[in-house]
Parts: C-alpha cells; structure tokens; sequence
C-alpha cells in the first residue's frame, strides 16, 4: 500500500515538474542504457549504479538494461544511437570522449551535438600528486624544479589528448617549463610509474588514490576543481596555488538519439531529476568523489556546445590536428 | 609466521559453510563462462556485480575472484578439444593440447591441464601468502625499459615457434605485429591503419583473431581435406581418460616451470596471463631434450602454459591488494567491487580488513581444490563432445564463435572481421606458415611498442636506458641466449655426430 502511495505521489510530482506535455510519454519497452566502454569500465560502472538506485527508488516503470558497445574509442556507441534515430527507448551515457573522438578522428563522424542532449551528471575533479618521497611539497616546487632542468622531470598519464596532458600543456606555456609526458593505457600502469619512482608527477582520479594517499604512499599537490572536494578540504586548488589555467573538466552525462520526440526528453529530464535528488545517488558521488552536477536538457544542449567550442581551443593550443 | 596466523584465520572465515557455497558457485560459473568463448570473466564479473551489492563483502569477493580464476580453469577444455580457445589466456593451450585431442588422448590432455591448473595455481597462492611484501615492490622496480625487454625476449621465442622454415615465421610475426599497431595511437591520439572504418579506431579484439585463426581455420581445413569424414577418436575406458605415467613424468618441470613464470610475469601490471602462457611455453621448448615433439601433442607443452596461466593469478592479486593497482580487466572490476563495498584495497588493507583479506586468500585454496575436483570427473563427459559427428559439431562450433563474436559489442563488423581472420588461417596453413608467431606477435607488438616509446620520453631520446639496467639487461641476454638456442643445438649435434 505504502508503496503504491509513493509511487503514485512520485508520478504526481514528477508531473507538476516538467508540465503537461510529459504525462503523454512514458516508456513501455525496457530501457536500454548504451555505454561505449566494456563491462567494468568507468561509464559501465556508473550506468549500473543508475538502473541499481533507479531500481532500488522505482523510478521507472520499465527495466532498465545496460547495453555495452565497446570499440572504435567512443564511435561504436555513438553511431549506434544514430541508427536509432527518433527512438524513445534508448539513451547512452557520453563523457569528455564523445566530444573529442570526432574532434581528432577523420573517421569518427557523430559528433555529440549530432545527438539529443538530456542531461549533465558529474563533473571529475583530479589531484596533482607526488611519491611520498618527492622533494616537491607544492607546485611551485615542481615549476621551480622543472625550470632548472628542462626536460628532465617526468609526468605519467594517459594519451596525448587525456586531460592531464591538455594541463601538461598549458602549464608549460604559462610558466615557460618544460617537462616529459609519458603515456600509459591504464590507470594502474601510471600509478606504478608513480609509486616505482620512474616519473616525478601524476594527475589521478581522486577515488584511485584515496588509500595511497592514506597509507602515506603519496602525496597531493593541488586539486583541479571549481571548489575544494569535502575529502582533501586542506589542498588548494590548482587556482589557489596560483595557476590560472584553462582546463576542462571530466564530465559525464546522458544523451538520447537524434530527433528524440521532446516529450520522451521531458520524461528523461524528470527521471535524472529524480535520481539526482535520492540519498543514494548522493552516497555514490560521494564515494566515488565526483561533483554532482545535473542540467535539464535545454541547458545541456547549450552546454555541450560550449563544452565542444573549449576542447577544440585546448586541443589546438596543445598542438593537435582538429578535424572538425 | 604472521602470514601463517592470518592464513589460520583466513580459513575460519572461508570455511563457513555460506562463503564455501560462494566459493563454489563462483568457481562453477567461472568454468561455464571459461568453455564458452564469447563471454569473458570480465564481462560476467561486471553483470553479476549488481546481485553482490547486498551480499557480505567476504562472500561476495570469494565468488567473483572464484569466476575470475575458474575461467582460467575452463578455458582450456575447448582449446583441447576443439581448437577454440575458450579465454585469450588460453590460446597457447590449443598448440599442444588440440594435438594430443588429435591424437587420441583428449582425455589425457584435460587431465593434465586439471592438474597443471592445480598444482601451479596453489604454488602460486604459496608464494602469494608467505613472499609477498618483497615481491610487491619488486613489482614496481619494473619499469618501461624493463617491460620493452621482457616483451624482446617474448619475441625472441618466434624461433622456437617456427615450424620447418624461420623465414616464414618471421613473416607471420610481422604480420602479427601490424595487426596490433590498428586503431587509435596512445601516444599521438592519431588514427593508424583503421582505411577509414571507425570500427576499427579501438584496434582488433584479441579474441577476434584467436578464435579466427584457430578454429575458423580448422574447421575450413576440415572442408577442403580430401578424408571429409575424419573424425577425431575418441578415448575409451578409464585407462585412455587419465594421463598415463609417463606423460606425467614429462611435464615434471613444467609444473614447476609454469608456476614460477606464471607468478612472476602475473605480478607485473603490464604483461598478463596470455605473455606469462606464451613464456612459459618458450622455457619449456628451449629447455627441452625433445623440442621437436613440440606442436605435435608434447604434454609438458600443454602443462607449462595452462600452470602458468593460473600460477598468474596469485601473482595478479598481489598489486591488486597491496597497492589497489589491478593488472587486467578482471582485476579491475574486482577493486570496484571493493571499493563499492567500501573496502578499499592498498597497503592498509591487511590490517584494517583481515577478514577480507585473508578470507579471500583461503577461499583462493579452497577454490583450487574445488576446481580441481569439479574438473576431473568431468573429463570423461567432455571428451565425449568429440563423438558428436563433424558434420554437426563444426556447425555449432561456428554457430558459437560467430555468436561470440557478435555478443561483445553487436556490432557486424566483427562477424567480417572473425571469418576474415578464419579465411587468413586457413590461407596461411595451406602454404605452410605457422599461426602461432602471428599471435604471439598480435599480443606482444602493441605493449612492446608502447614500452620503447615510453623508455625513450623517460630518457629524453637516449637509446642506452633500454640495456643499462639490470633487470632489462638480463632479460635481453636471455632473449639472445633463445635466439641462439637452435644454433647450439646444431652445433652439438654436428660435435656428437663428429665424436661419433
């Protein structure tokens, strides 16, 4: 009985929120979640968290499924939204990826603004870290340090259009350095560089570091954030401690296909709504340090425009070939 | 005596009756998904996630760490039997063990793959329980020079991977390497190789290639023979089921062999079980009084890669635990399970969650034993799937591998791109060029790539870093020491015949 009471009241305020037009929509096939990434990878994690809090709220009237199309970077996965032109039933997760694979790919032709904007999730914030043995106890340390040897210090991360080495980049320009990247596909391979000493600095996802950090293994520098994270309260941001670079920040979010009927985008936008405001999901951006950071879908289509204008000035400032 | 007390204790939590039922039901998923090609433990680790949520840690990570070693388990059985590998760690196990299927002793080869697994998987434990602080950080002295080495003197086993010719080997080498330089360039983020497909930009799935150039092949071999009708036989009675003694007594090394270098290359987040396989195959031939038994249904050539295979479990483990550094996609979705239950592994984790630790570590004996007596019995019922008649069986066999295929990311691209590489084997067996050396250069080319340009940003362009420090340095001499292994032998055999 209770159940039913709070279903039927989530269904009425759901309604109060997003209008009339919605109450005509809702999906009667199960709802598939597309994720570029194989099971276990960052998007695949996070697609599952939502159909598990989804579930665990009854926020949807269907099953939500996972489906996992791994392969060409990000392209088997976008362009299998495209094939599904105008359906209501699907939506996929996109992140920094999807806006950078057809940016640098003469082959990747779906660009994220080709697709239906829902919503903005999380940002990723990131930490600038050091062995625990380093003689750098702040970033003016390194910069100093990397000014009297060009060259010579080293940074672990991912490839040369990741995050990190768009930062590397602007650093570098902005303080007349010089330093080495060096790429490594996986997480884990950076961070053993980092513990083996074979590289002086990496920047990592805080929720890979957490126990290092913890156990003493290494150290953090700065963090790349709007705001201090709750966790490393006492870091300064790479701003505070004096960079004022251009950086974008990780995000994720959700996307439908092309020509989505705007009633079923209104009926995605109550969802996230809702699954943004449960405890859980606040638990999870917690434990996962992330930045909950949810838009309605007009404000995502702007967003991902904007967000796709500033990659493209960062990759080119980085030396990169942009193709679109 | 610390790490005794621990184990003690570790076996009171794993011997409650839920976590052994948990132990089991992870080892027998984890040998179901092992058979079947298209679902790897990754995947299955991931789908099953959601379900462990509400479970008690312990149990939970007893069973998913049971599907992640008992895949290994199962991996095998249709390398042997059908020349399908069945895990990309198991690819090496279709060189000789579909030969000794061939040849009559399925049964045998089965068995010795049980007890190989066995053996050399609780070696591994061994090691991982009593050695491993040390072991840890001389993980973490292995750096990219040291991985571009140990990734040479992969390469440098080519020679004992070559049939009658080294040319033509080295030939499907190369073409192997290339075949891994597809998709996305880690380090420019440029496009390789991809002739305009964006399926292409992620390269070439492993299993792709594996299953294409083995059992696609085979089964087109099959078509074109002249005997149509062959058919392998099929073992009967007891006696043809079991390994015989001699058979044993042939892969004594090879046990131990395939637990030491399985452990050893498990500990280094870089390589993985498919390279500690192919090594430990290499050691085994290059040691060997008779190399030429090789490819042909040599039982130690089966032992030494299937115990390597799973000695790399414990090994893998250890970073995992130690640092939270996972080594693989399986190891990955373990650490997120464990973050997820708010356990979080790293240097603290021995002392602030023993039960979990130490639990998982007994629960990894435990799960051996059970491995092992799930898979003996089974032996006979396996070897039967050799009397279903070619003409039903390749069906299905293609059936499953296009299944497989397809199931990974629906996408049809990868059906062309499987039945290519089947066309490519089968091509490639007609005029004598062996398969192996492509694999072996498919797995290696892109890690071996990716270490060099990595050693050469860390020293600023100087070629020097690559031999100047210790561990690379032993490992390219031993890379030279197989390059001139067959030399060697000539050379011993011309002085004996000449003392003769």
């Amino acid at each position: 009985m209770n159940k039913y009471l709070r279903l039927g009241c989530a269904a009425f305020v759901m309604a109060l929120a997003a209008g009339p037009a919605q109450a005509d929509f809702k999906p009667t096939r199960p709802l598939e979640i597309v994720v570029h990434g194989g099971p276990g990878s960052g998007n695949d994690l996070l697609a599952r968290a939502i159909t598990a809090m989804a579930d665990q709220a009854h926020l949807s009237p269907v099953r939500m499924q996972v489906v996992n199309k791994p392969g060409g970077g990000s392209t088997n996965a976008s362009s299998y939204l495209v094939s599904k032109k105008g359906d209501v039933n699907t939506i996929g997760i996109f992140t920094s990826v999807w806006i950078i694979d057809p940016l640098l790919q003469p082959e990747a032709t779906t660009r994220l603004t080709d697709l239906t904007p829902i919503a903005r999730l999380i940002f990723e914030p990131a930490l600038v870290t050091v062995r625990a043995d380093s003689p750098f106890h702040s970033v003016d340390d390194f910069i100093a340090a990397a000014k009297e040897k060009p060259g010579g210090l080293k940074q672990s991360g991912g490839n040369a259009s990741s995050r990190e080495n768009i930062l590397r980049q602007q650093l570098m320009s902005a303080t007349g350095t010089r330093w080495t990247f060096v790429s490594f596909p996986s997480g884990g391979e950076r961070l053993a560089a980092l513990l083996g000493g074979h590289v002086d600095l990496m920047i990592l996802d805080p929720s890979e570091a957490t126990e290092l950090i913890r156990a003493g293994k290494i150290r953090v520098l700065a963090q790349i954030g709007d705001e201090r994270l709750p966790d490393f309260a006492d870091i300064p941001t790479l701003a505070e401690a004096g960079y004022k670079v251009k950086t974008f920040s990780q995000t994720r979010g959700i996307v439908g296909p092309p020509n989505m009927p705007a009633e079923a985008v209104a009926y995605y936008d109550g969802l996230v709504a809702k699954l943004t405001e449960t405890p859980a999901w606040a638990k999870y951006v917690r434990e996962n340090q992330f930045v909950s950071a949810p838009t309605k879908s007009d404000e995502t289509g702007k967003f991902v425009i904007s967000y796709e204008d500033q990659i493209r000035t960062l990759l080119k400032e980085a030396g990169m070939k942009v193709e679109r | 005596m610390e790490a005794l007390s621990g184990l003690a204790h570790g076996f009171g939590v794993a011997l409650q009756p839920a976590n052994i039922l948990w132990c089991f039901v992870g080892c027998f998923l984890g040998t179901v998904i092992g058979i079947l090609p298209g679902l790897g433990p990754a995947a299955t680790i991931a789908l099953l996630l959601p379900l462990t949520f509400s479970m008690d840690p312990t149990g939970g990570i007893i069973m998913l760490a049971g599907i992640y070693y008992g895949a290994k388990y199962g991996g095998s059985t249709t390398s042997i039997l059908l020349n399908m590998p069945g895990e990309a760690s198991s690819v090496v196990s279709c060189l000789d063990g579909y030969q000794m299927a061939r040849k009559g002793r399925a049964g045998a080869a089965l068995g010795i793959a049980a007890i190989a697994s066995f053996l050399a998987g609780t070696v591994g434990l061994l090691l991982l329980t009593f050695v491993a602080p040390p072991l840890a950080n001389f993980a973490l002295r292995f750096s990219s020079p040291e991985y571009f080495a140990l990734m040479v003197m992969g390469l440098s086993l080519v020679v004992l991977l070559s049939g009658i010719s080294i040319a033509k080997a080295v030939l499907s080498l190369v073409l192997g390497l290339w075949l891994s330089t597809i998709g996305i360039d880690l380090f420019t983020a440029q496009s390789r190789f991809v002739f305009g497909r964006s399926e292409l930009l992620g390269g070439i799935e492993f299993m792709t290639v594996a299953i294409g150039l083995f059992a696609i092949a085979e089964i087109l071999l099959n078509i074109a023979s002249k005997e149509k009708s062959e058919m392998l036989e099929v073992p009967r009675g007891l006696r043809n089921l079991m390994p015989s003694w001699a058979e044993l007594k042939a892969c004594r090394f090879a046990f131990v062999n395939g637990s030491i270098t399985g452990f050893i290359i498990g500990l280094l987040p870089g390589a993985g079980a498919t390279i500690a396989s192919f090594v430990a195959y290499g050691i085994e031939k290059a040691v060997s009084k008779h190399p030429e038994r090789f490819g042909h249904g040599a039982p130690e050539g089966l032992a030494a890669p299937e115990g390597a295979n799973n000695a790399d479990t414990g090994g893998a483990l250890l970073p995992l635990l130690t640092f939270g550094i996972p080594s693989g996609s399986s190891t990955a979705i373990l650490l997120s399970a464990l973050i997820l239950w708010g356990v979080r592994p790293g240097p603290l984790m021995i002392q602030e969650s023993p039960d979990v630790f130490w639990g998982l570590v007994a629960s990894l004996y435990i799960g051996n034993v059970v491995l092992l007596i799930m898979n003996l019995p089974m032996v006979g019922v396996f070897a039967q799937i050799l009397r279903v008649p070619i003409h039903i069986l390749h069906p299905t066999i293609l059936c499953v591998a296009v299944a497989g295929a397809y199931g990974a990311a629906g996408n049809l691209f990868d059906i062309g791109l499987l039945l290519g590489f089947g066309l490519l084997g089968f091509l490639l067996s007609k005029a004598s060029f062996p398969t192996a050396p492509l694999i072996l250069g498919f797995v290696l080319g892109e890690p071996m790539e990716r270490a060099i340009r990595q050693s050469l940003a860390m020293s600023d362009g100087d070629p020097s870093i690559l031999f100047s420090r210790p561990i690379s340095a032993f490992l390219l001499a031993v890379a030279v020491m197989i390059l001139i292994s067959p030399l060697w032998r000539k050379f011993r055999a011309l002085r004996s015949e000449a003392v003769a």
